[in-house]
């Protein structure tokens, strides 16, 4: 997305600039624009912070959401307030009445602290990153914005993020230690129990284990959407599981090149990528920028994109280690072929259900929910990698084409990704319940 | 000389691949001493953002005594000469020499013979214009990129490799280049070109050719990874910070346009951290392996097949030596590698592991104190930790490393640059038991009289240890002098340099326990260090 990121980036730095000499103080960017490139940096760091797994990216989007969502809620006539909606959150700062807030002020200091909440573990350059544009952007924003306007502004903004930030500490997913593999952990035993599927020491334990268990935002558990369970395991070919192992067998080496360009477009590797929660999001922004969202509009889709998307990976975490399923390379290379290998890396965990599928599948939802059925788009996430962008007619298509791209990649059988589909699709319905207008 | 130990047996049936089982026993330890606070030594790596990567050690001889001189990087501060004063055996001592070489913003240096007149020259990597220094003799040194035609350029330099390419009488220098440093709130995705300096004629460099594409590179190597005499240029490179990248090598031939190795040389997509390499034969095949420096698991790579097709296989957790968090003391979090260097610091003839570890820079998910590493090899080709039984288990932030014999004792000693401390060094004083060793200069008529490109051949029972003639990889700084190989319980050998050109010559005979000048086409010539 570097193109498109770099193009916001540009704006507003040349804005900026402008702003500094007091010649164009009427172009402070709108209130959703600096959001988005909030949120493009946080895209970025999701890629380059060791601990963002997709689990981990999808809780921050989750808390980044609710917190522009809640600090644009006292400036708008159409918001309602998630207080009481959301599990644990029960109450948040308020507007002081009968005094004016600059909502680009405010947007900016709430994201700006909540950068720092989320990210502040990331590198060395992160930091830099972040420091210049919390610098810069709050330049940007404050232009011409009378001085007791921006403290009362900031004021809030920042009480909010450090409110929705210590809402956050109890949900079992505050810290992520050893980039979220644990130290202990016995593994199930069995055939068709998941085992380790590469040499890298760290990851002989499965991640996140324990992340199952996390509180969710919307649904009542990560329970709360099951799923219908894997074939059961056999090396019998004529068995329903040995027949979804051979798919991917030869789907794999018989794959076509738009289907290994599928398989890479969503691939969405943690550490090479923005994962895919964040590569949803990028999706988001992308089609927020093209529709010229409102803030209003901007903060309700991301709120509910990022509550959706976490307990979507509650969920499927929460079932991953329930069936402890084993990937398709364990299996094709012990019962169909040794010599065997997969398009893309596989993931170290549990097979059953796919993640990608799942959260594709909330995503699916919610976007649709609130752009429409068959709202067609084009997606640049992967250019600046080398991906050609890839063109779609619905929120749908893409969902489907994000699960069947862990097939064509010989990561998942066909179970898991039909399944985590529609669990994905189950979680977002609670999602799409809340109330967010009056 | 040390005398034969029992580890002997096991050498003689195993090494790195060839496993005994059963007759695995654990590697004799080294103790090194820290010298630190009497040696002299002082200078530190310092700077803030600009100086999160190099901090390379050169270590060679400039005052024709024999004994390895150092250079260290100061980063934002001014690089240090040291001469080397230690006596023979005797503790490490070193005093601080004016060089010319007082330059401000240098990541890293290597050593070389650029113009080929015996007298040893210095790559000098900079935040800035990199600077070829001429060297005078009596450690002296002067700018050369006028008289060498050398563009310094403008750009984040961290890594270099130096190679004579095949009928050139002046060398190609590989300089890689890190992020834009102009970039302001978002520095990922904007790796530089890395550049080829190539001969371009009458003793002067042409204009540098862009690499492309560049991914960001933190180590670089002329290897020839595939035994046809020409080497390639291996390099290694930061995932951090590119996109679409991977690790590279490039297949260099005379007068052609670079070739990136592509899948259809069987060359597979690996995308790490990429900070460091090292190379050794380690298995004795004639094919170079090589360690590469990452963050938590790093990686040991051999070809798949012995052969033509780069296809690589990953052998670091099968050999012990993914060395992916600290060993010793409570904190579990993942390391962070940067130089690492094969050698053997045991004298048993395998060689062992040296890498040098430390935080990027308050990187709170990264473990702070990350002690260096000492991986010693055993008979059966795994690698065992040794780190703190050996003394080297330090708490510095360590970049850069050299492990070198500065008091020609035999027993290479170790010199590590820290961010934000000060260097360190630390003395060998033998292994309980430990073998005999042999070390050897190599010399041929100009050009290229260090012979980079050639192989060290020595025999040690039925095996024969192999290791290339190279300047570059490591982590921002080389070495350039006596090569050193364990002997184990011998106590003669024979040796063979493979010269650059292809051709071959042997010395049988040469005792254990000393120093010989290999010159092409004369006797070897034995040397008495000075005490």
């Amino acid at each position: 997305m570097r193109g498109h990121r770099l193009a916001a980036f540009g704006a507003a730095v040349l804005l900026w600039c402008a702003a500094s000499l007091g010649a164009l103080a009427e172009a402070r960017p709108a209130p959703g624009a600096i959001l988005r490139d909030w949120y493009y940096l946080m895209n970025e760091l999701v890629r380059h912070t060791a601990t963002y797994s997709p689990p981990v990216a999808s809780r921050s989007f989750a808390y980044l959401g609710i917190t522009a969502f809640e600090a644009a809620v006292g400036g708008s006539d159409k918001l309602t307030s998630l207080v009481g909606q959301l599990h644990g959150l029960e109450q948040l700062p308020q507007r002081e009445a009968g005094v004016s807030y600059d909502e680009t002020v405010v947007i900016s200091a709430a994201m700006s602290d909540a950068i720092v909440f989320y990210f502040g573990n990331t590198g060395p350059t992160g930091q830099r990153a972040i420091n210049r544009a919390q610098s810069k952007w709050r330049a940007l924003a404050v232009e011409g914005v009378p001085e007791d306007v921006v403290m009362r502004s900031e004021a809030f903004g920042k009480a909010m993020a450090a409110a929705i930030f210590a809402w956050s500490q109890n949900d079992g997913g505050a810290t992520v230690p050893n980039m979220g593999f644990p130290y202990e952990y016995e593994l199930p035993k069995g055939d068709d129990k998941w085992v380790p599927t590469n040499v890298i020491s760290q990851q002989q334990l499965p991640l996140l284990p324990q992340w199952g268990n996390n509180r969710t935002f919307a649904t009542p558990d990560g329970a709360a959407c099951p799923t219908a369970g894997n074939p059961a395991y056999s090396t019998d070919p004529g068995s329903e599981f040995y027949k979804e192992a051979d798919e991917v067998y030869q789907v794999v080496r018989n794959a076509t090149p738009e289907q290994a360009a599928i398989a890479r477009f969503w691939s969405d590797d943690p550490m090479l990528s923005m994962t895919p929660p964040g590569h949803w999001i990028s999706i988001a922004l992308q089609v927020a920028e093209r529709a010229d969202l409102s803030l209003d509009d901007n903060v309700d889709l991301l709120a509910r994109m990022g509550i959706a998307m976490s307990d979507a990976f509650v969920g499927c975490w929460h079932a991953k280690f329930v069936y402890n399923l084993v990937r398709p390379i364990t299996y094709i290379k012990k019962v169909i072929d040794p010599k065997w290998e997969p398009i893309l890396n596989t993931p170290p965990f549990p097979e059953y259900p796919s993640g990608h599928s799942t959260v594709s599948g909330a995503m699916d939802a919610v976007m649709t929910a609130f752009f429409g059925e068959n709202y067609a788009f084009e997606d640049k996430t992967g250019s600046p990698d080398g991906r050609n962008p890839r063109k779609y007619a619905s929120f749908h298509e893409a969902a489907e084409e994000a699960g069947i791209s862990r097939l064509y990649g010989g990561i998942h059988f066909r179970s898991a990704i039909a399944d985590g589909l529609v669990q994905g699709r189950c979680i977002a319905a609670y999602t799409i319940a809340l109330k967010t207008r009056k | 000389m040390r005398t034969t130990h029992s580890f002997a047996v096991a050498l003689l049936l195993g090494g790195f691949g060839l496993a005994q089982p059963g007759l695995a026993q654990a590697p004799a330890v080294p103790l090194f001493v820290d010298e630190t606070a009497a040696s002299g030594i002082t200078t530190s790596y310092d700077g803030d953002w600009f100086y999160i990567v190099g901090g390379g050690v050169a270590a060679f001889d400039c005052n024709d005594d024999s004994y390895a001189d150092i250079v260290l990087p100061g980063g934002e501060s001014k690089a240090q000469l040291y001469v080397n004063t230690s006596s023979k055996g005797g503790s490490l001592s070193f005093v601080p020499q004016e060089s010319g070489l007082e330059l401000d913003s240098v990541s890293g240096l290597y050593p070389a013979d650029i113009d080929s007149d015996g007298i040893t020259d210095l790559v000098v990597l900079r935040v800035g214009e990199n600077v070829v220094m001429r060297g005078l003799g009596a450690c002296k040194f002067e700018r050369a990129n006028e008289a060498w035609g050398f563009d310094g350029g403008d750009a984040w330099t961290a890594s270099a490799a130096l190679s004579f390419e095949r009928g050139s009488s002046w060398p190609t220098i590989a300089v890689g280049n890190y992020i834009d440093r102009n970039e302001d709130i978002s520095p990922w995705g904007s790796c530089t070109d890395n550049w080829l300096h190539r001969p371009g004629g009458a003793g002067k460099f042409a204009a540098p050719l862009p690499l492309k594409p560049s991914f960001c590179a933190l180590s670089m190597l002329f290897t020839d990874w595939d035994k046809s005499g020409t080497p390639s240029l291996r390099v290694s490179n930061d995932r951090e910070y590119y996109e679409g990248g991977q690790e590279q090598m490039w297949r260099i031939l005379p007068g052609a346009e670079p070739r990136l190795l592509t899948p259809a040389d069987g060359w597979k997509v690996l995308r790490i951290w990429g900070m460091g390499i090292a190379s050794y034969d380690l298995d004795g095949d004639g094919y170079p392996e090589y360690f590469l420096t990452s963050m938590a698991d790093n990686k040991l790579q051999a070809l798949a097949t012995p052969g033509p097709k780069a296809d690589y296989k990953d052998l670091a957790y099968a050999k012990g030596v993914t060395a992916h968090r600290p060993y010793t003391g409570d904190d579990l979090r993942p390391s962070t590698a940067w130089h690492p260097q094969f050698d053997d610091v045991n004298n048993d003839g395998l060689a062992d592991l040296f890498v040098a570890k430390g935080n990027v820079d308050q990187m709170p998910d990264f473990a702070m104190h990350d002690p260096n590493n000492l991986l010693l090899q055993g008979g059966d080709g795994k690698f065992v930790e040794a780190g703190d039984k050996a003394g080297i288990a330090n708490n510095g932030n360590s970049r850069g490393a050299a492990l070198v014999d500065f008091n020609m004792d035999g027993l290479l000693d170790l010199a590590v640059v820290n961010r934000r401390s000060g260097a360190q060094v630390w003395r060998n004083t033998g292994t309980e038991g430990g073998g005999n060793w042999i070390e050897l200069e190599v010399r041929q008529a100009a050009p290229n009289e260090d012979a980079i490109g050639g192989w060290l051949e020595v025999k040690h029972g039925d095996k024969v240890m192999r290791r290339e003639l190279t300047v570059g990889g490591g982590h921002a700084g080389g070495q350039l002098g006596w090569v050193h190989f364990g002997l184990g319980g011998e106590t003669t050998t024979t040796v063979a340099v493979v010269w650059p050109d292809g051709t071959r010559s042997e010395w049988p005979n040469l005792a254990a326990g000393g120093f010989y000048v290999l010159e092409r086409d004369k006797p070897a010539s034995p040397f008495s260090p000075r005490d």
